[in-house]
């Protein structure tokens, strides 16, 4: 489930933003289209989640009218076995998985920059410890590792913030590197060789001068961050090993699978916790896209084919290119 | 659209693969009924998932033996059918006999059997079975002393005390094994024992991780309607409930345990399936009852035990937990269908089956809890809050609390339901860090009530919360009840007048005390396919435990069915 | 006198390799301790599981029953950590991995040996099968950007945001419940008395059983790797040299796949390293919808069972895996990338 991040320094080193300053303006995302649908697939989710669970009924209600079809008479989406209505279940469980999902983002996310950029920025022993410890968490396998440790977590403390920490703490490596190799390749630019020359506060360069060159990199990272979060929930939750009294759409789905749902025929249960996963990881996914093309201006729709079609040398084509990536 | 191409060539691929592996497999399978012609066998599945892992020790009990060791490779001395009121059945003991006080156990061992392995069977091997048990400490399960002699084809146990409770634990779970074999074995615990030596009537033939094969044992002591008539019985891992399901409807999967929901339908459309429903055990909520012993919570105090008692709408549990294949309970924690006759005060038979709610709230108030219309009880300030634990992934018991939760709240308690892992779960009750705990009133080793009342009642079955209690979980203890049971446990089996007035007299506490708050009889489903065998146990004729996981009792089942002619 | 230019390029080298060596070695220690700690810090008792499961199959069970069974499972050795360290270590030296408790008393090396090759050949496959299909693609699409192909790009990461486990359920619905295709469950058939081997009944058994599960990986994983070859390819391609390969007059399938695809695969290539350990930890939900027999079924029998010697067992053979495959790849890459070496 993490493949999608690029782990390797390597891969990274060409992708990062080489060159001088940025404005913040420039760093937001150009409008395009993969954006706009992604912001707004992951705003109506995130709004469902917020305000669904104030106008749904209560999700624990139990009733004798166990596995009614969507559609019958109060029950959107249907009930469980224990007549519960699926579509209450579902706006909690939205909830449940978005605070999984951005607790799990930020937490990995300062963890990855305490690791990544600190150390390197720093340099030195401190910049070898942690990358060592980082090369470490990475190839050590998380989930094996979350299971056990989940599994033995008292139960009634088992809460969303608790899986939250346990997520967090086994998915931050990879971001970690990512961010340690494109600190590297920021450090080292003139710009930022010459406020230190200038004795600027150590402070003062890393949050002026380097992090502005992060930002980008960082919120790409944690957005990748909440994808992992809310399928590691899922995965966890499905072996039940979840968050126990609360809803999430990975207890929802462990549920259904338990009561025998599939056997049953009742796909309402199963089916929607599952599309609202991918509709919101899909959503994530186009964001980070256009994100990637800011980091990666190389990315962006201006095609190979485009440019030969204007008739131009391929000296020129590579001042083009260049241009573009400053 | 160019994914249309793509998604055609893909599902031709799959098609064709499909077609292939089906044709193959398909030869394959009728290959192996259909060539050998004569050869009868029985498929069954016991809910293994993963892999076998070869292991045929009989004095295991961890459950890391294979489940045919004991029973169907291995025999006891006679067999203890839990299943109905019934007396022991002679295997390879044909008769037993206690002194006058209790002490001394005579059984006279069966003559003229043979090992698998062809050399005979004699008092002397029984003997020293016995006495390894006995003198091993990893072994004694029983925790049990006593001297073994053999006296000519008769074996003596002579107990320090009158022991007629420790009877089906030695006569009916102890396997009896070859003295020739086991006596070169230093430590007999440390072997997976891959080539068993057994009396029963089926013998190891081939082993594979997912599946494994016995054959009839050649060598069998049993005649007639003793000896068994399926030339092969194979055992299959690798399935979980759909795949079974399947398995059964298409005659693959002969015998299998386990709920499936769509149950009734798949008799419906299969004639040649049929299924039997025996009363297993009471399930109930176990509560951390004793305070004295360290248990906290407001389930210590006896009011709210009676209001969860009275908020049950127990017909709901059954019929949406289990579909309707419960049973009703009984408060005394017996199962009726098996010891109806033992519940002494016929008031005490059947667990109410509707809610109470008035009747529970009246318990609270009575206690001095405030219960408002709606929301929860409070009494000095705080909440009525209470945590149940309960395995999840076992859904008719998840399906239950999810249902508790929704009853109790209507009485003012407001219920948490922890699911957790069976370790966590079974942990948590040993030790005593839990509140509620849904479980199940397991029969001891007879179907007799002593044992019930014994490990779940008894004093000695219990410890402080912090250590680990063997089997009275809800740490209750009244001297009352421990002097019965002792009392119990010296009477003579054949005095029922003075054991019905013994256990009532610990029914009328427990239904008051309610450690453990009954909830219904949970049923064992047992599927059958009856294609290749007749002769199954069915509602009528229960000679065996029927479910497929049920150790002892297969050997019974698997020698006692006939091949369809 | 000082060493010569070509006593430093060897050196360097030498350095490079050292460097990683102890960085290896480091790592495995740490998973090995990681290993050992983790079972200790954690409560639970593997004779109280037993107990419980032997009452609800309806085995008598005493007080007694818990002693002799602690007695037999060879529980409660007291001795210090410190000293369990060193026995543990070793034991790990001698490949001496203890005692299985859920399969007591068969070692941990033969339960683990039991289940290892159904997760190899699955996963280990199918993510092969995934990567190669991934990098093809991403070849293509970023050759051809804006083409058909570089659009379906965000459909397929969309399969990478659905979780593992539901989109088995939703293969299982359509392709066996509904339409029968395929079986629900398992490694091989196992009602035919096939006997596991390299028969051709076998092979193809185990090739249908195995359809759906793979199936599901190759659908939820190919996007990645197709997206990241995908960016790696745009990114090469602007490099200077494909601008002279091309001026020079090249066929575009030599410059796609000789300059272009050979120099972008390379950071695909140590993330597939990488990969293999999630994905190990991946099918474990995906064996559990399958009821596949392999290392991630075997995992949650261990682990629900607190046989802390057979969870020690698999953590081990997937860490070591995981630690190997990226020695592998690491060593591969210096060897095919000179500037790596030069870097370090």
């Amino acid at each position: 489930m993490t493949s999608a991040i690029s782990l390797d320094e390597q891969a990274v080193m060409p992708t990062a933003p080489r060159p001088a300053r940025r404005s913040i303006a420039q760093l937001l995302p150009s409008r395009s289209p993969k954006l706009v649908v992604g912001l707004s697939i992951a705003g109506v989710i995130i709004l469902w989640a917020i305000i669904g669970p104030l106008i749904v009924g209560n999700p624990n209600a139990i009733s004798t009218s166990m596995f009614q079809t969507p559609g019958t008479a109060g029950h959107l989406l249907g009930t469980t076995q224990t007549g519960q209505d699926v579509w209450s279940q579902i706006a909690y469980g939205t909830r449940g998985s978005l605070i999984i999902g951005f607790s799990v983002g930020i937490i990995s996310t300062v963890l990855s920059a305490i690791f990544g950029i600190l150390g390197a920025y720093i340099g030195g022993a401190l910049d070898e410890t942690f990358a060592l410890f980082t090369n470490i968490v990475l190839v050590i396998p998380g989930l094996p590792l979350v299971i056990v440790i989940g599994n033995y977590i008292p139960v009634n403390q088992r809460g969303l913030f608790l899986i939250a920490i346990v997520l967090a703490l086994t998915g931050w490596a990879g971001s970690a590197r990512v961010l340690r190799a494109v600190t590297l390749s920021v450090r080292n630019r003139d710009y930022v060789a010459a406020s230190r020359v200038s004795g600027e506060k150590t402070w003062r360069i890393l949050v002026v001068e380097i992090l502005p060159n992060l930002i980008p990199v960082m919120a790409s990272q944690f957005v990748f961050a909440m994808i992992f979060a809310i399928l590691g929930e899922a995965g966890l939750s499905f072996l039940g090993l979840g968050a126990s009294n609360s809803f999430t759409l990975g207890t929802i789905l462990f549920q259904a699978y338990n009561d025998l749902a599939l056997t049953q025929g009742a796909w309402w249960w199963f089916v929607p916790p599952g599309l609202v996963i991918a509709l919101f990881g899909c959503a994530l996914s186009l964001i980070n896209f256009s994100i990637d093309e800011i980091i990666n201006p190389k990315l962006r729709n201006s095609t190979r084919a485009v440019r030969k079609k204007w008739g131009l040398s391929p000296a020129q084509i590579r001042q083009l290119d260049e241009e573009q990536i400053k | 659209m160019s994914l249309g191409h793509k998604g055609k060539v893909l599902l031709s691929v799959v098609a064709l693969v499909a077609a292939t592996t089906l044709a193959l497999t398909g030869c394959s399978a009728s290959t192996t009924t259909k060539a050998s012609g004569k050869t009868t066998s029985v498929t069954l599945f016991n809910g293994s998932v993963g892999n076998f892992t070869e292991n045929f020790n009989p004095w295991l009990t961890t459950g890391a033996e294979l489940q045919p060791t004991q029973g169907t490779i291995y025999e006891a001395l006679f067999f203890y059918n839990m299943a109905r009121s019934q007396a022991p059945v002679p295997l390879l003991g044909t008769s037993y006999k206690w002194n006058s006080d209790g002490t001394q156990l005579t059984i006279a061992v069966r003559q003229g059997v043979k090992w698998s392995d062809g050399t005979a069977l004699t008092a002397d091997d029984v003997a020293y079975t016995l006495n390894r048990y006995e003198s091993t400490p990893a072994l004694n399960t029983l925790g049990a002393t006593w001297t073994t002699k053999l006296s000519g084809n008769n074996v003596v146990l002579t107990f320090p005390t009158t022991s007629y409770a420790l009877e089906p634990q030695i006569l009916g779970y102890i396997a009896i094994v070859p003295k020739a074999i086991w006596s070169k074995i230093p430590n007999v615990l440390n072997t997976t024992n891959t080539s068993p030596v057994g009396s029963g009537p089926y013998m190891l033939k081939t082993f594979t991780p997912q599946s494994y094969t016995l054959t009839k044992n050649p060598n069998y002591w049993g005649t007639g309607a003793e000896a068994p008539a399926i030339d092969q019985v194979r055992f299959i891992s690798l399935a979980n409930a759909d795949a079974a399901t399947s398995a059964l409807e298409s005659g693959n999967v002969d015998w299998m345990g386990g709920y499936l929901p769509t149950l009734r339908d798949i008799v419906k459309q299969n004639p040649k399936v049929s299924y039997v429903n025996t009363a297993d055990s009471t399930t109930g909520v176990v509560t951390c009852s004793n305070a004295a012993l360290g248990c906290t919570g407001p389930q210590t105090d006896v009011a709210v035990r009676q209001a969860i008692y009275d908020a049950m709408d127990r017909a709901q549990f059954s019929t949406q937990a289990l579909n309707g294949f419960g049973e009703v309970g009984s408060p005394t924690l017996l199962v009726p269908a098996v010891n109806k006759k033992w519940i002494s005060d016929s008031a005490n038979a059947t667990l109410p089956q509707s809610a109470n709610v008035s009747a529970a709230k009246q318990a609270l108030e009575a206690d001095g809890w405030t219960v408002p219309a709606t929301g929860f009880a409070t009494k000095g300030g705080k909440e009525l809050d209470l945590t149940i634990n309960v395995v999840s992934g076992w859904t008719d018991y998840d399906t239950l609390c999810t249902l508790l939760k929704g009853q109790l709240a209507a009485v003012g308690i407001n219920l948490t339901v922890n699911q957790v892992a069976q370790n966590a779960w079974s942990s948590a009750e040993t030790s005593g860090k839990f509140e509620l705990s849904l479980n199940s009133v397991n029969p001891g080793a007879s179907a007799s009530p002593f044992y019930i009342y014994n490990n779940y009642l008894a004093t000695s079955a219990t410890a402080a919360v912090g250590q680990s209690a063997s089997t009275n979980t809800s740490r209750f203890s009244d001297p009352a009840i421990d002097a019965t049971v002792k009392t119990i446990a010296k009477t003579d089996p054949s005095n029922t007048a003075a054991l019905l007035s013994a256990y009532g007299s610990i029914q009328a506490t427990v239904v008051k005390q309610l450690p453990i708050i009954p909830i219904y009889v949970n049923q064992a489903l047992t599927e059958f396919n009856n294609s290749n065998a007749t002769g199954w146990p069915s509602a009528s004729n229960l000679y065996a435990f029927p479910e497929p996981w049920k150790a002892w009792d297969n050997g019974i089942v698997l020698k006692t069915i006939r091949p369809v002619k | 006198m000082p060493p010569g230019p070509g006593f430093v390029k060897e050196s360097r080298t030498v350095q490079f390799y050292l460097k990683k060596l102890v960085f290896y070695v480091v790592a495995l220690w740490a998973a090995v301790t990681l290993n050992f700690l983790i079972p200790r810090l954690m409560p639970g008792n593997p004779v109280d599981v037993l107990i419980a499961k032997m009452g609800a199959t309806g085995q008598p069970v005493t007080r007694q029953t818990r002693e002799a069974l602690a007695i037999a499972l060879g529980q409660g050795n007291s001795t210090n950590w410190f000293v369990q360290y060193g026995e543990y270590i070793n034991n790990l030296v001698h490949g001496n991995l203890g005692v299985s408790i859920v399969d007591f008393p068969a070692s941990v090396t033969t339960v683990i040996s039991q289940a290892l090759p159904w997760t190899i050949c699955l996963i280990g496959l199918s993510t092969l099968i995934s990567f190669l299909l991934g990098i093809g693609l991403g070849v293509l699409a970023g050759w051809k950007r804006g083409s058909w192909l570089d659009n379906l790009i965000p459909v397929t990461t969309m399969f990478q945001a659905v979780p593992y486990f539901w989109l088995a359920l939703i293969l299982v619905l359509l392709l066996t419940r509904l339409t029968h295709f395929f079986p629900f469950a398992g490694g091989y058939n196992v009602y035919g008395g096939l006997v596991p081997g390299f028969t051709p009944q076998f092979i193809g058994s185990a090739v249908y059983y195995g359809f759906l599960p793979a199936l599901t990986i190759v659908l939820s994983s190919v996007g990645g790797w197709m997206l990241g070859m995908r960016n790696m390819m745009v990114s090469t391609l602007s490099e200077d040299y494909i601008l002279t390969a091309e001026a020079k007059g090249l066929k575009p399938s030599r410059v796609r796949l000789t300059y272009a695809a050979r120099n972008a695969v390379l950071p695909s290539l140590s993330g597939f390293a990488i990969s293999l350990g999630f994905v190990v930890a991946g099918s474990i939900v995906t064996e559990e919808v399958f009821s596949y027999p392999g290392i991630g079924q075997l995992l949650w029998t261990a682990v629900s069972n607190d046989d802390y010697a057979l969870m020690q067992g698999i953590f081990l053979v997937i860490s070591v895996s995981v630690l190997v495959a990226n020695l592998v790849v690491d060593l591969l890459y210096a060897l095919i990338d000179p500037r790596t070496r030069a870097r370090s």
